[in-house]
């Protein structure tokens, strides 16, 4: 099944207002209704040991009556914080681990991801006819700059 | 001014099968207030019009009036003058509300010393509209506009106006529906609607109902989507009780799993579409007389199904899944066709042990909470479900859990269905026949408690149910395909 209309537009302008390329996938993911939409090369926090990489998320092909996931990922999944997290004294990134199987179906390919939980719309709920995936993207980019622990 | 003995000849066209006027039931109230204030004199308002366009039926559906300020209308028992400056002002509010948005010309026939008023377009109103429909038309090109007379017993005539290549062109309407919590229907002297053939068949239904319900019955053109558990189970009943059209929408085919709570699917119609299995069981329990029932092996929440489901009066939601609830939720508001949604939800513990049932029947109509004020939708559980076999992976994957494949199979059993179901007839009762003084809001019937429970939570002002109410084709729908 192909992405609608209102998903690929809905890319088209992330894609123009972000200022990086992204693109949406084919298809869904197998067992799922959810299209893969990623750019290839996104910066990362300085505290991060790789500079840049993937970045993107999973959005139900009934946006945007249904909700991007409330989650990101990126890649390369290898990705730790350069010094220790003083609260936790770990280099792991908070709230983050490696899961397969999630952008099957896009250019990616069958490779894992660094998937980031991230409650990006609990304080407010998404709203179907005012919120966009650039909204969502806002959302994801603040956990970069937010502090390494809870 | 015509001659009395002068015959105006209409710019006539066919457009549709079927033409229907409908607006929401507060407008309606306004209007009828509003023009019989001005009796003995006539009196008239423009009302912005949507199309709402079907297959066989297209609706010019009445939003914002714009009433005549002091000095636009010259108003007497026996006529009507309006103004240059009105007819301009409210070309203008169409033109700023969208391409799509037309005029109607609502206005009075009121009792006078010369008898009392008939509602039917008079000579005079032909020859005037014969003039005043070719500016509009002409204005709003891409609208359906029409007009309305009425009289104080509340009757009709109405027909819809628009735009041809060789200029303005007129259709009659056969009837107005006027929607709130409850479905009224208006017929016109067009009107194609007839008895029932054999009345007395239908004589136990009558007492309750009336002759008058018997015909309403008999003429409502009923959507069915889904044709599972619940959509078996409404066919059954609506064509038992004489509902005279049914549509039902539903792409799978039958299998013998099926069987033990879906009605009609016989060992003959395994493997077989499970909407002929669903016609043949309707023919076979039909009451009404004449009787039709359409069928499409197919998702009725397609671009085209969506269009079939605009020519229905009422519609039965039997879908299992909540995102084809969205545009079928939107469709009833936008379109003023109110809609019956029915769920069940068995709940396991985390053992897996049974520990909740419910079924719930809730009407989507204007004046009634949506699905979303509900919170039966929101966009958190459209996404849940989207995630499939992956569900809840934002939760689990973040903190080293691995992730639970879902078949999101879940329990589904005749008894239950079947309550969700008598629960949303006697709603569907309600709103068709209006068998008692108040339609419910969200009727919930809850175990272990053994508890039927009704909603008292209030429309959210700012939802589309609210906002969004008799906006036609001018509000977009999103298609849902559940492949």
């Amino acid at each position: 099944m192909p992405p609608s209309e209102d998903l690929l537009k809905a890319v088209q302008t992330l894609d123009e207002r972000s200022g990086y390329v992204f693109q949406i996938s084919p298809d869904v993911v197998p067992g799922t209704n959810l299209f893969v939409v990623h750019t290839a090369e996104h910066p990362f926090r300085s505290d991060y040991t790789v500079a840049g990489g993937a970045f993107g998320f999973r959005v139900p092909a009934n946006f945007p009556d249904a909700a991007p996931e409330d989650s990101f990922f990126i890649l390369p999944t290898t990705v730790k914080l350069v010094r220790p997290d003083p609260v936790r004294n770990v280099v792991d990134l908070n709230r983050a681990s490696v899961a397969d199987g999630l952008v099957v179906g896009s250019v990616l390919g069958r490779v894992p991801v660094l998937m980031f939980s991230w409650h990006l719309w609990d304080r407010v709920p998404w709203n179907r006819r005012i919120h966009t995936l650039m909204d969502h993207y806002n959302h994801c980019i603040r956990r970069f700059e937010q502090p390494e622990h809870d | 001014m015509p001659d009395r003995k002068e015959k105006v000849v209409l710019p006539a066209a066919h457009r549709a099968e079927e033409i229907h006027l409908a607006m929401q039931r507060a407008v309606w109230s306004d209007l009828v207030v509003g023009l019989n204030a001005a009796a003995p004199n006539e009196a008239c308002a423009f009302v912005l019009t949507r199309p709402s366009i079907g297959i066989v039926r297209h609706t010019a559906i009445l939003g914002e009036i714009v009433w005549p300020r002091e000095g636009e209308v010259e108003a007497t028992p026996g006529k009507l003058e309006i103004s240059a400056d009105y007819i301009s002002r409210a070309l203008d509010v169409a033109a700023e509300a969208g391409p799509r948005v037309g005029l109607c010309l609502v206005h009075s026939h009121p009792d006078s010393e010369w008898g009392p008023g008939i509602a039917e377009f008079s000579r005079r109103d032909d020859w005037y509209e014969q003039r005043l429909f070719p500016t509009i038309v002409g204005s709003r090109p891409e609208a359906l506009s029409a007009s309305l007379v009425l009289n104080p017993k509340g009757e009709v005539d109405a027909r819809v106006w628009w735009r041809e290549t060789k200029g303005a062109a007129t259709q009659k309407a056969q009837v107005l529906r006027i929607v709130g919590p409850e479905l009224t229907v208006l017929e016109t002297p067009a009107s194609t609607w007839s008895d029932h053939a054999d009345p007395t068949v239908m004589d136990r239904s009558t007492r309750l109902w009336g002759g008058e319900g018997r015909r309403r019955l008999q003429n409502l053109r009923v959507g069915i989507v889904g044709g599972g558990g619940t959509g078996s189970l409404v066919t059954f009943a609506t064509a038992t009780m004489g509902v005279g059209k049914l549509r039902i929408w539903d792409k799978d085919t039958g299998s013998k799993q099926n069987r033990n709570r879906t009605a009609g699917i016989t060992k003959e119609f395994i493997d077989k579409p499970k909407v002929e299995a669903l016609k043949a069981l309707a023919e076979t329990v039909a009451t009404a007389e004449p009787f039709l029932v359409e069928i499409y092996q197919d998702w009725a929440t397609t671009e085209q199904g969506l269009r079939q489901l605009r020519d229905c009066d009422i519609i039965f939601c039997c879908v299992d899944k909540f995102a084809p609830r969205v545009p079928l939720n939107d469709l009833a508001y936008a379109h003023l066709i109110p809609t019956l949604d029915m769920a069940s939800w068995i709940h396991p513990d985390r053992d897996g042990n049974i520990d909740a049932l419910m079924t719930h029947a809730h009407v989507w109509s204007p004046g009634i909470p949506c699905a979303w004020c509900r919170e039966t939708l929101t966009s958190y559980r459209l996404t849940q479900e989207a995630q499939g076999e992956q569900r809840g992976a934002e939760k689990r994957i973040p903190y080293g859990l691995p992730l639970e494949a879902i078949d999101a199979v879940e329990p589904s059993v005749l008894p239950l269905n079947m309550l969700g179901v008598s629960l949303a007839l006697m709603q569907f009762m309600q709103v068709a026949l209006k068998i008692t003084t108040r339609t419910p809001n969200d009727l919930k019937f809850i175990l272990p408690e053994w508890e039927l429970d009704e909603s008292d939570r209030k429309a959210k002002s700012e939802c589309d149910c609210v906002q969004t109410i008799g906006l036609g084709d001018t509000l977009p729908i999103r298609p849902v395909i559940m492949e």
